[in-house]
C-alpha cells in the first residue's frame, strides 16, 4: 500500500484469523506496527479471543489507513488470513467478491466455488524449519508479498522489534520463505496468464 | 608456416595397390601425405582418427576399398561409421570435419585416387594448420622414491590397519575380480611400485569412494590413487585407457588454447541466453558422449544440458554460455595426467573469470565436484560459486508456486559417486525425487552413499568385472518393481546402456534410463 496521498483514502481492513496459540495477535499487531511505524501510515489493532488460551478461536482485525481511522471494527474484510477451518467457515459467508482470501493449505479447506485464494502450507513450512510456533510469520510474508500491503522492510523491521530476544534471525528467515513462497505464486499466476506453463515448450 | 602433416590410412588391398601404381608413375604425390599402410579401413578406429590429430596431423584420409569391395566384408561400412562419428566430433571440437575425409577406390583407379589426395591436400592448405599445439611432452620429472613416499604420508596409507573392510565394501572385490585395496597400499608401503598387482589394480579402481567411507582409518583411498596414477605415467607407465583412449585425446587436443570450440550448436532455438548474465551454464562433455556413443542404445545425454536450460529458462534465468567450453578435465586428473589436466582448468576459469561470472551452474556431477573441489585444491582458485543444477531447482522449488505432473512410472535411483558420495549430498537428489509424482519410488538395496557404482570412471579399465557390476545393478534395479532407471551422471546412463547391449542376455536387461533433470523439465508446471 502506498504512503500518504492527499485527499484519498486508501483503507484497507484486514482480518487474521485461527486458533489460539498460533500467533494470531501477534501477527495482527506485527503488521499494524509495520504500516504505522514503518510505512508511516495509520492502524489500529482489535483482538478478540475465547476464554481458552490455546485452542479457541482467536482473531485479530487491523485496519491500515492513510488517514486517521474512525472506527476500528471490521465487518467485511478486504483481505482474510485464515489458519484454522472453523476460522474460515465463520467469515466464508461475509467475504466481498473483492476480498483477497489467503490460507493455511493445510488447515483450511475452501468450500466449493468460493471464488480464488491464495494458499501456503505455513505450518508445514515452519515445522521444516523447526518451530511450527513460526508459522504466523510466515502467513506475515506470505500476506506481505502477495497483498503488498506493507512494505517488505516495514515488516522485516516490526518482526524483528516484535519477536523475542534471540529468535530474531529465525523469525527473519520464517519470513523470507513465506514472502517467497507468496512472490512464487504471483510469478506461477503470471506465466500460466501468458501461457507458459511448463519447462518444455 | 610450417608445412601441414596430412596421415593417409591406407587399406592394405584395394587402394594400395593404386597407390603403388602412382609411385611406379613417379607420380606427383602432394609432399604433405604420410602413408601409413592398414590391413583394414574397418580396423582404425575412432581413437586412432582422433589422435592423428592430437600428435599434429592437419588432415586424415582414411582411404579403403569400394564398398562390396572389402576382403573381410564389413570393413568398408565400419570405416563409414568411424568416419562420421569422428567428424562430427572435429566439428565440435572446432576443428573443423572437413579436415578428416573417408574414401575408397578400387585398385585400377589410381587417377581418381591421385585427383582426391591432390584435391585434399589443396583444401588442407586453405585451412592451415590446426589450432592443436605441437605435441606436448610428457611430463617425467626425475621423480624418486621419496616422491612415492611423500604421497603414502600425504594420505597417511600408514594407518591401514590391515582389516579388510576396503575389500569387504569394494563393489570390484565383491563382484569377484582379484582386486585388494590394501594389497595395493601393502606393496607401495614395501616400496615394489613394480608390483603386478600394482600395475594392474591401480587401474582399475573405481575411486567410487566406498573403501574410504568404511575405512576405520580414513584413508582416502579415491585421492589416494588419484595420486599414484599421476606417479606411475610419471615413470612412463601407460594408462589402461578404454575407448583406445579417445576420451584422453580430446581432453588433450583441448588444452591447446587456440583450439576454439563450437559445442553449443545444437541449443534449440526458444532457449534464452543472456551474453552478460552473472550466471553461466557449464555444459560439460554430453555432446561429445552423444557424438560418440551414438551405436550404444541411442545415448542422448546432451537432453540433460537442454532440459536443463529449460528449467533455468523457467525460472526467468537467461544464464550465458562459454562459447569456448573445454572440458573441465575430471577424466584427466583421475586417469593420472594431472598436467594436462591444470591446463584445461587454467583455461576454463581464465575464460570464466574474464567474463564476470558471479555462480556458475552445472547439471553434470563430475563438472561440479571438479570446479568447485578439484580447482581450487590443485592450485587454481575460482572466484565464482559452483552450484549443481539440483541445488539451483531445489531452491528455486521450495519456494514454492510450483507443481509437477504426474508421471506414470516406477521409479529406482543410481547415485552418482561424486555428488552421493563424495560431496555427500545423497539426500538431495532424493529430495528432488520426492517432489515428482511418480506410480512409485523404490530404492536398490545398495543405495545414498552406499550405492553401488555404475562400474567405471575416468574412461580407464573397463574389464569383464565392470560389466558384471553394470548386470548386476540392472537387475537389481528390475528385481524391485522399478520400470525406470533415474540417473544422475551422464556416465552412469552410458556404462549402464552399454551393459544393456549384451546379445546373450538381451531384454533380460532392458530397463528404460532417463537423467533426473529431464523428467523434473518435463513434469514441471507452474501450481
Amino acid at each position: 500500500m502506498s504512503r500518504k496521498q492527499e485527499n484519498e483514502n486508501i483503507k484497507k481492513e484486514v482480518i487474521i484469523t485461527g486458533f489460539g496459540g498460533q500467533g494470531i495477535v501477534l501477527a495482527g499487531s506485527i503488521l499494524g506496527k509495520a504500516a504505522a511505524l514503518g510505512d508511516h501510515l495509520e492502524s489500529t489493532l482489535v483482538q478478540s479471543y475465547g476464554p481458552e488460551s490455546r485452542g479457541g478461536a482467536c482473531s485479530a482485525q487491523v485496519v491500515i489507513s492513510n488517514l486517521p481511522i474512525h472506527y476500528p471494527y471490521i465487518r467485511t474484510p478486504d483481505i482474510l488470513v485464515c489458519m484454522s477451518q472453523s476460522a474460515y467457515e465463520k467469515y466464508a459467508d461475509q467475504l466481498k467478491p473483492d476480498t483477497l482470501l489467503l490460507i493455511d493449505q493445510d488447515l483450511v479447506r475452501p468450500m466449493p466455488g468460493c471464488g480464488d485464494y491464495y494458499a501456503i502450507p505455513a505450518t508445514r513450512i515452519a515445522e521444516e524449519l523447526g518451530r511450527k510456533m513460526m508459522a504466523n510469520i510466515i502467513m506475515i510474508g506470505f500476506v506481505t508479498s502477495i497483498s503488498k500491503i506493507v512494505s517488505e522492510e516495514a515488516a522485516r523491521n516490526s518482526i524483528r522489534d516484535s519477536v523475542p530476544k534471540g529468535t530474531e534471525e529465525a523469525n527473519i528467515k520464517a519470513f523470507r520463505k513465506g514472502f517467497e513462497y507468496g512472490l512464487a505464486i504471483l510469478k506461477g499466476r503470471e506465466k500460466k496468464a501468458s501461457g507458459h506453463t511448463g519447462a518444455i515448450a | 608456416m610450417d608445412k601441414s602433416n596430412i596421415i593417409l590410412f591406407l587399406c592394405n588391398w584395394g587402394p594400395h595397390t593404386a597407390f603403388q601404381l602412382l609411385q611406379d608413375k613417379g607420380a606427383d604425390i602432394p609432399y604433405e601425405i604420410k602413408m601409413v599402410r592398414i590391413p583394414c579401413s574397418g580396423r582404425i578406429n575412432k581413437s586412432l582418427l582422433l589422435k592423428a590429430f592430437e600428435k599434429g596431423a592437419d588432415g586424415v584420409a582414411l582411404v579403403g576399398c569400394s564398398s562390396g569391395a572389402c576382403r573381410y566384408g564389413n570393413g568398408t561400412d565400419i570405416a563409414g561409421t568411424n568416419i562420421a562419428d569422428t567428424r562430427s566430433i572435429l566439428k565440435l571440437m572446432g576443428l573443423g570435419e572437413d579436415r578428416l575425409r573417408h574414401a575408397t577406390f578400387l585398385p585400377d583407379e589410381a587417377d581418381a585416387l591421385l585427383t582426391f589426395l591432390t584435391d585434399f591436400a589443396g583444401d588442407i592448405r586453405e585451412m592451415r594448420k590446426t589450432p592443436v599445439a605441437s605435441p606436448m611432452p610428457s611430463l617425467p620429472e626425475n621423480r624418486s622414491v621419496d616422491f612415492l613416499r611423500g604421497i603414502l604420508t600425504k594420505h597417511d596409507v600408514y594407518a591401514c590397519q590391515d582389516c579388510g573392510k576396503c575389500s569387504s565394501s569394494c563393489p570390484l572385490t565383491l563382484i569377484g575380480k582379484p582386486f585388494s585395496p590394501r594389497g595395493i597400499v601393502n606393496s607401495l608401503i614395501a616400496g615394489d611400485i613394480d608390483d603386478p598387482s600394482v600395475q594392474n589394480d591401480i587401474w582399475s579402481c573405481l575411486t567410487c569412494g566406498l573403501c574410504y567411507d568404511r575405512c576405520p582409518s580414513a584413508v582416502n583411498f579415491p585421492d589416494f590413487i588419484r595420486d599414484i596414477r599421476c606417479h606411475i605415467i610419471s615413470l612412463g607407465n601407460p594408462v589402461r585407457e578404454t575407448h583406445n583412449g579417445f576420451f584422453q585425446s580430446l581432453m588433450r587436443i583441448m588444452t591447446s588454447p587456440e583450439v576454439k570450440t563450437q559445442k553449443w550448436a545444437w541449443v534449440p532455438e526458444e532457449i534464452k541466453l543472456d551474453d552478460n548474465s552473472p550466471i553461466l551454464f557449464f555444459g560439460g562433455c554430453a555432446p561429445y558422449f552423444d557424438a560418440f556413443f551414438r551405436h550404444h542404445l541411442g545415448v542422448e545425454t546432451t537432453n540433460i544440458l537442454k532440459d536443463s536450460l529449460r528449467l533455468l529458462n523457467f525460472f526467468d534465468i537467461k544464464p550465458a554460455l562459454l562459447e569456448n567450453e573445454r572440458c573441465c578435465g575430471h577424466d584427466l586428473l583421475w586417469a593420472g595426467d594431472e598436467a594436462n589436466f591444470l591446463k584445461l582448468a587454467a583455461l576454463n576459469v581464465d575464460m570464466i573469470h574474464s567474463r564476470n561470472i558471479e555462480e556458475v551452474v552445472t547439471a553434470c556431477p563430475e563438472c561440479f565436484r571438479t570446479l568447485s573441489h578439484d580447482y581450487p585444491e590443485r592450485g587454481i582458485p575460482v572466484r565464482f560459486k559452483v552450484t549443481h543444477i539440483y541445488d539451483f531447482l531445489e531452491r528455486e522449488i521450495d519456494k514454492g508456486g510450483v507443481d509437477f505432473k504426474k508421471f506414470r512410472k516406477t521409479i529406482t535411483y543410481q547415485d552418482s559417486c561424486r555428488l552421493s558420495r563424495f560431496d555427500n549430498r545423497a539426500d538431495l537428489p532424493r529430495r528432488l525425487i520426492k517432489r515428482l509424482k511418480p506410480d512409485g519410488f523404490h530404492e536398490m538395496p545398495e543405495n545414498g552413499r552406499a550405492a553401488v557404482c555404475c562400474g567405471n570412471s575416468a574412461w580407464i579399465g573397463c574389464d569383464s568385472y565392470s560389466k558384471a557390476l553394470q548386470v548386476k545393478r540392472l537387475r537389481q534395479s528390475r528385481a524391485n518393481g522399478g520400470n525406470l532407471l533415474v540417473t544422475s551422471c551422464p556416465k552412469c546412463q552410458i556404462h549402464l546402456r552399454c551393459a544393456m547391449e549384451d546379445p546373450f542376455l538381451g531384454d533380460e536387461l532392458a530397463v528404460e534410463i532417463r537423467d533426473l533433470t529431464s523428467i523434473i523439465a518435463e513434469t514441471i508446471n507452474w501450481a
